[in-house]
């Protein structure tokens, strides 16, 4: 015949086995929303469009400086050099986080030169220098 | 009291119920993630602006407007059409419309376009796979007081990028 404490023992068990359970279902979930929010397609598509929109709002002779810190920390987690995650050719701006991706490319329609740079200081930012066209 | 079968049961359903929770949470993710950012709407504002600003200086009317025509407004106005080359692009993606009237009689004096006209026909169709149009219209005087009403529209498609 089973005691009371033995019997409450038992209950204790399977309610922790059920609260393990579900914490790892839980768990499970928020590592697979936070690996979808930070995927590098997400992240280039996002500061593609960024950065194609603030050139199209500068005026020339204006610099402007972007924090990117979660594009940098993507890139130096994927092992791609930090200097080269913005291009811009012409009025197309590409924004490229890992070797094996194309990039995402976004025209801006503002006929300006512009140029990205890194900051060097801190690491993470990049600032874009808004030059009138020749 | 609970038999063990039903509490069985019970934990049946209840992992029943959190597959279902995850895998509405799965399909949400993707629905949301697995779209592109629109972000024609801010465009087409930032278009319009940078047209009025190239038209109008301070409540004035550009001097040139007259001189303005289908050959110089891009290059007036500093706007290039260019864009990437994906999804059979052709530097397509872009139509303005500036209209400048007299403000009291609406008689129009100037009707300036560029880019891809066809663009203008689908401004009205109230769904996301059509271009994006934005219109907005103006007062400005001259040197002499005349006063004028300028209508700006601006257009942009570039459907495959923002809409899935």
């Amino acid at each position: 015949m089973l005691s009371i404490r033995d019997k409450k023992g038992n209950i204790l068990t399977e309610n922790i086995i059920f609260i393990v359970l579900n914490l790892v279902f839980i768990t499970i979930l928020i590592l697979f929303l936070f690996t979808k929010v930070g995927s590098a397609a997400v992240l280039e598509e996002k500061y593609a469009k960024e950065i194609a929109m603030l050139i199209n709002a500068a005026e020339p002779v204006m610099t402007i400086d972007l924090k990117m810190d979660k594009a940098i920390e993507k890139a130096k987690g994927e092992k791609f050099p930090i200097g080269e995650i913005v291009k811009i050719n012409g009025n197309i701006v590409t924004v490229r986080l890992k070797e094996e991706s194309q990039g995402y490319s976004y025209s801006f329609f503002n006929d300006v030169n512009a140029i990205a740079n890194l900051e060097t200081q801190n690491k993470t930012s990049y600032y874009f220098v808004i030059t009138e066209k020749q | 009291m609970k038999t063990k079968g039903a509490e069985k049961i019970i934990s049946v359903y209840w992992f029943a119920i959190l597959f279902i929770v995850a895998a509405a949470v799965v399909y949400m993710v993707f629905s949301f993630y697995g779209e592109p950012y629109d972000v024609r709407g801010i465009e087409t504002g930032l278009l319009v602006d940078r047209i009025a600003d190239c038209l109008n200086s301070g409540g004035y009317i550009n001097e040139d407007w007259q001189n303005l025509d289908e050959s110089n407004i891009l290059d007036e106005c500093r706007l290039n059409f260019n864009v990437e080359d994906t999804s059979g692009w052709n530097d397509d993606q872009y139509y303005i419309e500036i209209e400048i009237s007299e403000f009291n009689s609406g008689k129009i004096l100037e009707e300036v376009f560029a880019g891809n006209r066809n663009l203008n026909n689908n401004c009205g169709i109230e769904s996301r796979n059509f271009p994006v149009c934005l219109e907005r219209s103006m007062y400005s005087v001259d040197e002499e007081n005349n006063q004028y009403k300028i209508r700006i529209l601006s257009v942009i498609r570039k459907t495959e990028k923002n809409v899935q």
